[in-house]
């Protein structure tokens, strides 16, 4: 039984390799139709995005209990505060590129301000947009989050960290943002369940050199970069920071005592995402190791598929292997 | 036709809150109040709270209550006062308006202790969350109605019309709002900023819309309300009132300069004194 007295669902691994497959936007469709089972009062919101987010399912099987508000974000935001106030659990579905920017004064002014119980879920986060450009890429819509009082900011690593997520924020008091990444390929990093907790970081490996501290799709990278330190001799922790907002300090209190260096890695700006997220916290510290941002920048990008961006931007595993090599 | 025991009642009840307005204003000193736009909507305020609203100060989280969501914030002075005269807050809270670490802020802020149902004062929110809140209450099968104070100027908001047109898809006839049309806004008359047909906007997005002329005055407001109430045409509805910016003190009736200001001791003498001379 979960605190809100719902059953406690069994981790579908039986659909990773199916989510893995087709990305994260039909682990979103596909977890929002189990939710809307298991919680009698879970409603989603989206703003004419049905078939892109991976909508379609849920709006036949619940007709009721799913609102298109058109192409209009502010009211997709203001709409869904007002359900939510009323004691239903909305969550409401949009761009992460479009989403957290455009309507930021309502998710200021109402969402946060009236901590209402609403998660708002920012698909295709990052540059996945790739050839659609920079209009569509979502590189700032964790600083803008971040900055609003009350609200939980969660970035998933892979499929089933995403499913689970999603489950949190139905129990969850306050409103979430949960920033998606990962498309079609998103690697399996949790093959069976494990316990998610918000603000309650994991340690995905161990390791006493560089730490990386990693949110969203780019564990898989962490990850691979660790693997290529390792065949070098040096020893790499890497951190699945998946909620960036609040940030596990005791987890990083452990990384700052521990480990020479932190690479913090994000499919964000370099301005106000992870990365600054955990400077903020390593400013009350005179003897923490040195901290390196692994990110998009502070520029709009090329054009390009998402392969080509991260390249690009140096956020490939032996890219970030040999950032820390560098630097340790 | 209203009842002319509850038109009586919302006239001695406006008549307190438009001095309640004047002593919060005067009382908040250098910090200054939105003294006009609170005074033009007093009628509609007390209409709600002392003849159409089923609620209860005793109980602000009472389930069946009727929703009242003030989206032109800026307004809070008739809010406050409503919030008086009916006992959800005492007399001493009241003077707290605008005071350090009081509840009462210069835009109103949700605490459902004290019956402040949504945070308003970022204009078109307010609008935008109640016209979610009247969904809530179709999705529940909730009886209540959701009653929504909305600017003129504040028809200004593109998200205004996002949630009209919304609200006008999803049928949701158990939403009221009622624009206060003083014609005065921040910076200007609102033909001088925005010089649009609201009445024509509202319908357009789907609404039913009656317009009251005498917007200052109980009788007619209270029968616009009612009628509106007791439609189930499938329509949200809007009254549009026009009323008169600063009503009941005459330097402040119609001027630009009352929009938000201090009050020096002179000028609040003189109000008094109209007020009870009234």
């Amino acid at each position: 039984m979960t605190a809100r007295g719902v059953d406690m669902r069994k981790a579908p691994t039986d659909r990773l390799q199916e989510w893995s497959k087709k990305g994260h936007r039909t682990v979103q469709g596909d977890t929002l139709v189990m939710l809307a089972a298991d919680y009698p009062d879970m409603v989603v919101i989206s703003a004419d995005l049905t078939p892109t987010a991976r909508l379609t399912d849920f709006r036949e099987t619940y007709p009721d209990r799913f609102f298109d508000v058109g192409i209009a974000e502010q009211n997709l935001i203001d709409f869904t505060v007002g359900l939510a106030l009323e004691g239903l659990r909305p969550f409401a579905v949009g761009l992460a590129g479009i989403v957290p920017m455009r309507p930021a004064e309502q998710m200021r002014a109402a969402l946060g301000y009236m901590n209402a119980n609403a998660t708002v879920i920012g698909i295709e986060a990052g540059v996945r947009f790739g050839p659609l450009g920079n209009t569509h890429y979502a590189m700032d819509d964790i600083a803008v989050v971040r900055a609003i009082p009350n609200f939980t900011v969660i970035c998933p690593s892979d499929p089933l960290s995403t499913h689970k997520a999603l489950y949190a924020c139905a129990e969850h008091e306050g409103p979430v943002y949960v920033r998606l990444t990962g498309g079609p390929g998103y690697p399996v990093m949790y093959p069976e369940d494990f316990d998610f907790q918000i603000g309650r970081a994991i340690e995905y490996r161990p390791g006493s050199d560089v730490a990386f501290v990693s949110s969203g799709s780019l564990l898989a990278d962490a990850v691979g970069a660790a693997d290529i330190l390792e065949g070098k001799g040096i020893s790499a922790r890497v951190v699945d920071m998946h909620t960036v907002k609040p940030l596990d300090t005791e987890m990083l209190d452990r990384v700052f005592a521990e480990n020479k260096l932190v690479v913090t890695v994000e499919e964000h700006s370099s301005i106000g995402g992870l990365g600054g997220a955990v400077a903020e916290y390593k400013a009350g510290f005179a003897d923490a190791p040195k901290q390196l941002i692994a990110s998009l920048g502070d520029k709009f990008q090329k054009l390009g598929d998402h392969t080509f961006l991260m390249k690009l931007n140096g956020l490939t595993a032996p890219d970030l292997a040999a950032l820390a090599e560098a630097n340790v | 036709m209203a009842n002319k025991k509850t038109v009586d009642l919302v006239e001695e009840k406006a008549a307190l809150m438009r001095r309640d307005v004047i002593e919060m204003g005067y009382a908040a000193g250098g910090r200054g109040a939105h003294f006009g736009p609170a005074l033009s909507s007093i009628e509609i305020v007390a209409g709600l709270f002392f003849g159409i609203m089923n609620h209860d100060p005793k109980n602000p989280t009472m389930a069946d209550r009727d929703r009242f969501v003030q989206s032109k914030g800026h307004a809070c002075l008739a809010y406050y006062a409503a919030l008086t005269e009916t006992g959800y807050i005492t007399r001493e809270q009241m003077y707290t308006f605008k005071g350090d670490n009081s509840f009462l802020a210069g835009h109103p802020t949700r605490n459902m202790k004290y019956g402040i149902e949504v945070t308003s004062g970022s204009l078109g929110n307010g609008f935008a969350v109640a016209c979610g809140m009247a969904k809530a209450a179709k999705i529940k099968s909730d009886d209540h109605k959701v009653y929504c104070l909305v600017g003129d100027g504040e028809c200004n908001e593109g998200i205004i019309w996002e949630a009209a047109m919304n609200a006008a898809k999803y049928e949701l006839d158990n939403l009221i709002a009622i624009v206060d049309r003083n014609g005065v806004q921040l910076a200007g008359t609102t033909k001088d900023i925005m010089d649009v047909d609201i009445e024509a906007l509202w319908r357009a997005a789907g609404w039913d819309v009656v317009v009251v002329e005498g917007g200052n005055d109980a009788s007619s407001v209270l029968e616009a309300l009612q009628g509106m109430r007791d439609s189930s045409s499938g329509k949200p509805h809007v009254i549009i009132a026009n009323t008169t910016k600063g009503k009941g003190i005459s330097f402040m009736e119609g001027s630009l300069g009352w929009h938000a200001r201090p009050m020096p001791q002179e000028f609040y003498e003189q109000a008094v004194a109209e007020l009870e001379n009234a």
